[in-house]
């Protein structure tokens, strides 16, 4: 252990102060504080953290008793708003009547279909699949959402009781709503924390996610309770989304980033403590308040006051104690064999897909309506976007895929690698740090070939990586995977919108063609088979790391972190490098995505969401093998083959259904995952295997499989003829395993 | 000075007490039982001794040195290992690669000179797994696994070894040879080994160890050779309250 518990919240505390005072000093507005200004924010504070307490509570709630982290909380919250929104507002129900459909009755019921089609599978699932699951449902409820609210018309959803009626306060007035919201915020918490504490069903609740074969023993019914969690839970978030799109507004983004508040509210209390988490998020309330009424940013840093809940989260992470390493918890059971690509299995893999890149670009294949050869410069952009994108993709395959950590930032690693290449290219440190008086010009510097800058940024993303997987290394996944989605937001929210770091020049080309070995790609066609080499030598580079003695130790640690750790492996520094190699994949990934459009329009266009699908879409593909990345081709080649039927005025259905498939297609994909977690790369390539001449293996694996897929005849079993129902049950009597031992809901149904 | 002491350990968990001031010590040369009913607290000394958690209160003792706060990784790399109750193999790798990544870890400090491949097959080969070692391990059978397990263990070229319950899923010859091997590697003076058992099976206990240490409830309640621990009036009162010790015993085996 690092850390003493009380070591770590001292050094937390004494941190997190030391930032607030010395942002407040440098910040302060100068506005006169009085007992009276000061009161009308506190109270804004409490509200706020009030709304962002009912999410919160939501999450902890599933959470302890289900085991599952909710990532779709936010967005449930957002399409009980619409629908409310389109109940109340636009078929002008009454609003008691329009709150109780949407929260009394849509709500637990998509809750409790959630559960019974999705999330009960999950029980014993990956983390990885678990979160990517989540992930997925909120990305397709955002679609439905844009689908069918689109987002041409303003909509607002009015207050309830309206802004004007309520109590006065001397400056300003409460109106009802927010004082409602305040009182059944901290109702719920109350509630909440009484029925998990002190009732049966809550008993039952908390007792499931330790032991559920023990508690199904002792008469809980697993399965009520977890759809009992669902519910509340859906029904937590549907009326925090409809109480909050008063103050944010109608809009599907700004509604889900709430959650990313609520999941450091949550973290407050460990992600089990329902008070603190509250506490947590009246905190965040407070400190969002009180920093946009007296401190001012400057319009460097104007969203600088939404990043108070991704820096809490990081205080909160350097206090939590070091987890321990869990054991006992291993399945020992796989099906298949695991198989490594060998090394010339990689090269002939890579020399396909580089003779393919030429075949494609060079016009040589015709693909019908897609056909490379007509490609105009929109197709080549899409195809340049989807390759840049792959590469990125690639970034989260040692990561997620063998060490088993998760990453919801590859787009902020990308993004910063851009940001780094935009400076080094330019030259302009060379008079910052004074070089130029040893006889460096920065003329020279951007004569030189980019191949040695692109290296550099790679080396410079390094430790960007490892600084953000260090706090929460020592700590379980979940708060890797939350800390990465803050690093992300702070990132998009600080970093880029500073002009500093991208500065909008003219209209030109900010970053220019890159120039590898004397050759300059100004030519989409040439950058494109150039994207399409690079992803070759990542994916053989991956191959090769696969089967080397990090490989190996990374894949050890996602097996078991407790095992490697008695052999000496250092586990939480192990973690710390893999993180490092991602940035640095995604840094080396974000100049090539940076240099396709060439402008840092498409850097700071980067959101979460989009980043979400392209983990998703790894993810479906089958995070652990290398060539996954491809995947990603599907977005754009999507898109692509839409412009096209359009432009030749082909049938509306097949654009609409183009349409479909890559607004859904990623979380659909990613619901796969529920049952069949490896993949769909990797189910391909056990149809494709047994195709290869020298895989005799895989051919014997399948005939093994269908062999055992063959009923055994009845004189294999050594009897003439099948049981009769009156036999099977004299034989179960005989051997004491009759049915009614078995509590019904328990032990066999949960394996079914 | 015993190689391994653990002294006075209690671990709490809430309102139970896992350990209450348990005491163990283990001499290099021989290999040491400890023994006791179901949930007497064996696995969690294990885990106590080897980091993976933190006792309540006492102290652990490495060649003399309090290794109470070291680190697990530390502690391995100290030249403490062992193996798990409830199976924590490296699923998705073969046989082999679970062997290497242990050989590989410790390669500069305790393998001087020899190649990773050869320590890796040498150990598989120690434990009869040869013909599986390209196997992934995930798809082999437990008592398999549970070998793997051992075979990593020793690739880490530990001073002290813990095993819990090596020998279930084993049948009575693997077992046997089980026993063979841990009587083989103590007995060398080179590898200056010390061996911690935990074990169900009586007469595999009474068959290797030098001493045994028993444990209820938390409690070490005896101490002393198989003959003298087989005769103490507590240890069989702990086991069911039978005189028939040996017999009763084994019947209660997972």
């Amino acid at each position: 252990m690092i850390f003493g518990v009380r070591h770590s919240v001292a050094v937390a505390t004494t941190l997190g102060t030391l930032a607030a005072v010395i942002i407040a000093v440098f910040t302060w507005k100068g506005a006169q504080v009085t007992s009276e200004t000061f009161l009308v924010t506190t109270y804004i504070g409490l509200f706020l953290g009030a709304l962002w307490a009912m999410y919160a509570t939501g999450l902890v709630v599933v959470y302890t008793t289900t085991g599952v982290f909710n990532f779709a909380q936010g967005a449930i919250g957002v399409f009980a708003a619409f629908f409310y929104w389109e109940l109340h507002v636009n078929r002008g129900w009454h609003s008691i009547l329009a709150l109780f459909v949407v929260v009394g009755l849509f709500a637990p019921a998509l809750g409790v279909v959630l559960d019974i089609v999705i999330m009960r599978r999950l029980r014993t699932a990956s983390l990885v699949v678990q979160l990517m699951v989540t992930v997925a449902i909120m990305v397709l409820l955002l679609s439905v959402v844009g689908d069918i609210w689109e987002a041409d018309t303003a909509r607002r959803v009015p207050y309830l009781f309206g802004i004007n009626n309520g109590i006065d306060l001397g400056p300003s007035q409460l109106p009802w709503h927010r004082l409602i919201v305040f009182v059944v915020a901290i109702a719920i918490a109350v509630a909440m924390r009484y029925l998990l504490r002190r009732t049966r069903i809550g008993t039952a609740m908390r007792a499931v996610v330790d032991n559920r074969e023990l508690a199904a023993l002792n008469g809980a019914r697993p399965n009520v309770v977890s759809s009992t969690s669902w519910a509340l839970g859906s029904m937590l978030g549907a009326l925090g989304g409809i109480l909050i799109a008063p103050e944010l507004g109608l809009d599907p983004a700004t509604l889900n980033n709430v959650v990313i508040i609520a999941f450091a509210a949550a973290a407050f209390g460990a992600l089990k403590n329902l008070p603190m988490a509250v506490i947590g998020a009246m905190l965040i309330g407070l400190l969002r308040a009180h920093t946009v009424a007296w401190l001012d940013f400057g319009s460097d840093f104007r969203f600088a006051h939404l990043s108070i809940a991704p820096l809490l989260l990081l205080f909160v992470v350097i206090a939590l104690p070091q987890a321990r390493l869990e054991v006992g918890r291993l399945v020992h059971h796989l099906r298949r064999h695991e198989r490594f690509t060998k090394w010339w299995e990689g090269l002939i893999g890579c020399g396909v897909i580089i003779l393919l890149a030429v075949a494609f670009s060079g016009g040589w294949l015709d693909f019908g309506i897609w056909d490379p050869g007509a490609w105009g410069s929109r197709e080549l952009n899409s195809a340049n976007e989807a390759m840049a994108l792959a590469l990125i993709g690639l970034s989260l395959v040692p990561l997620i895929g063998w060490a088993g950590q998760i990453n919801f930032a590859p787009l902020a690693f990308a993004g910063f690698g851009a940001f780094v290449y935009l400076k080094v290219i330019d030259g302009g440190w060379v008079t910052f740090l004074g070089l130029d008086r040893l006889g460096l010009d920065p003329q020279d510097i951007r004569d030189i070939d980019n191949g040695y800058w692109i290296l550099l940024v790679g080396l410079l993303c390094a430790p960007l990586g490892a600084l953000v997987a260090l706090p929460a290394a020592r700590l379980r996944g979940l708060y890797l995977a939350l800390m990465t989605m803050a690093f992300a937001q702070a990132m998009s929210l600080i970093f880029f919108p500073n002009p500093w770091v991208m500065p909008i020049i003219g209209t030109g080309r900010q970053f220019p063609h890159i120039e590898l070995f004397g050759v300059t790609f100004d030519d989409r066609r040439g950058f494109f088979l150039l994207l399409m080499c690079v992803f070759a030598v990542v994916v053989y580079a991956l191959v090769l790391l696969r089967r080397s003695r990090y490989g190996r130790r990374w894949m050890a640690i996602n097996d078991s972190q407790a095992a490697a750790a008695t052999l000496g492996v250092p586990v939480v520094w192990t973690k710390v490098v893999v993180y490092a190699l991602s940035a640095v994949i995604a840094g080396i990934a974000g100049v090539f995505w940076a240099t396709v459009s060439g402008n840092v329009d498409s850097v700071q266009g980067f959101d979460l969401l989009i980043g979400f699908n392209i983990v998703l879409l790894v993810a479906a593909a089958g995070v652990s093998i290398p060539v996954a990345g491809i995947f990603l081709i599907f977005i754009p080649l999507f898109t692509g083959l839409g412009h096209r039927l359009e432009d030749s005025g082909n049938v509306d259905f097949l654009v609409t259904l183009l349409d479909i498939m890559t607004t859904y297609g990623p979380g659909m994909l990613v619901l796969g995952m529920v049952f069949n977690p490896r993949g769909a790369i990797f189910e391909m390539g056990r149809g494709f295997s047994p195709i290869l001449p020298w895989r005799s293996d895989a051919r014997a694996e399948i005939a093994a499989e269908n062999a055992q897929k063959r009923e055994p005849e009845i004189g294999e079993l050594g009897i003439e003829r099948p049981f009769t129902p009156e036999e099977v049950i004299a034989i179960d009597r005989r051997l004491g395993i009759l049915d009614e031992v078995v509590p019904k809901e328990g032990y066999g149904t949960a394996r079914s | 000075m015993a190689l391994l002491e653990a002294e006075q350990v209690v671990m709490r968990f809430g309102g139970v007490v896992a350990l209450d001031n348990a005491s163990v010590d283990v001499d290099p040369g021989e290999v040491t039982g400890l023994i006791g009913p179901n949930g007497a607290g064996k696995t969690t000394l294990f885990n106590v001794v080897t980091g993976l958690l933190p006792p309540t209160s006492g102290t652990v003792k490495f060649d003399g040195v309090d290794i109470t706060r070291a680190g697990v990784s530390r502690r391995s790399q100290m030249g403490i290992a062992r193996t798990f109750q409830k199976l924590e193999a490296f699923n998705t790798l073969s046989a082999f690669d679970n062997v290497r990544v242990a050989v590989e870890k410790n390669h500069r400090a305790k393998w001087k000179h020899q190649r990773v491949n050869d320590v890796a097959h040498e150990m598989l080969g120690k434990v009869g797994l040869d013909d599986v070692a390209d196997v992934t391990v995930g798809t082999l059978p437990t008592g398999s696994a549970r070998l793997v397990e051992l075979a990593r263990a020793l690739a880490c070229r530990p001073r002290v070894l813990l095993l819990d319950e090596p020998s279930s899923g084993l049948n009575e010859e693997e077992t046997t040879s089980i026993g063979q091997l841990l009587l083989g590697l103590v007995a060398d003076k080179d590898n200056d080994l010390a061996v911690l058992l935990v074990e169900h099976d009586m007469s595999f206990v009474m068959g290797v160890c030098a001493r045994i240490h028993v444990l209820d409830f938390g409690k070490i309640i005896a101490v002393g050779t198989p003959i003298e621990v087989q005769a103490d009036t507590a240890v069989r009162a702990a086991y069911l309250g039978s005189d028939e010790f040996r017999g009763a015993y084994v019947g209660v085996d997972e």
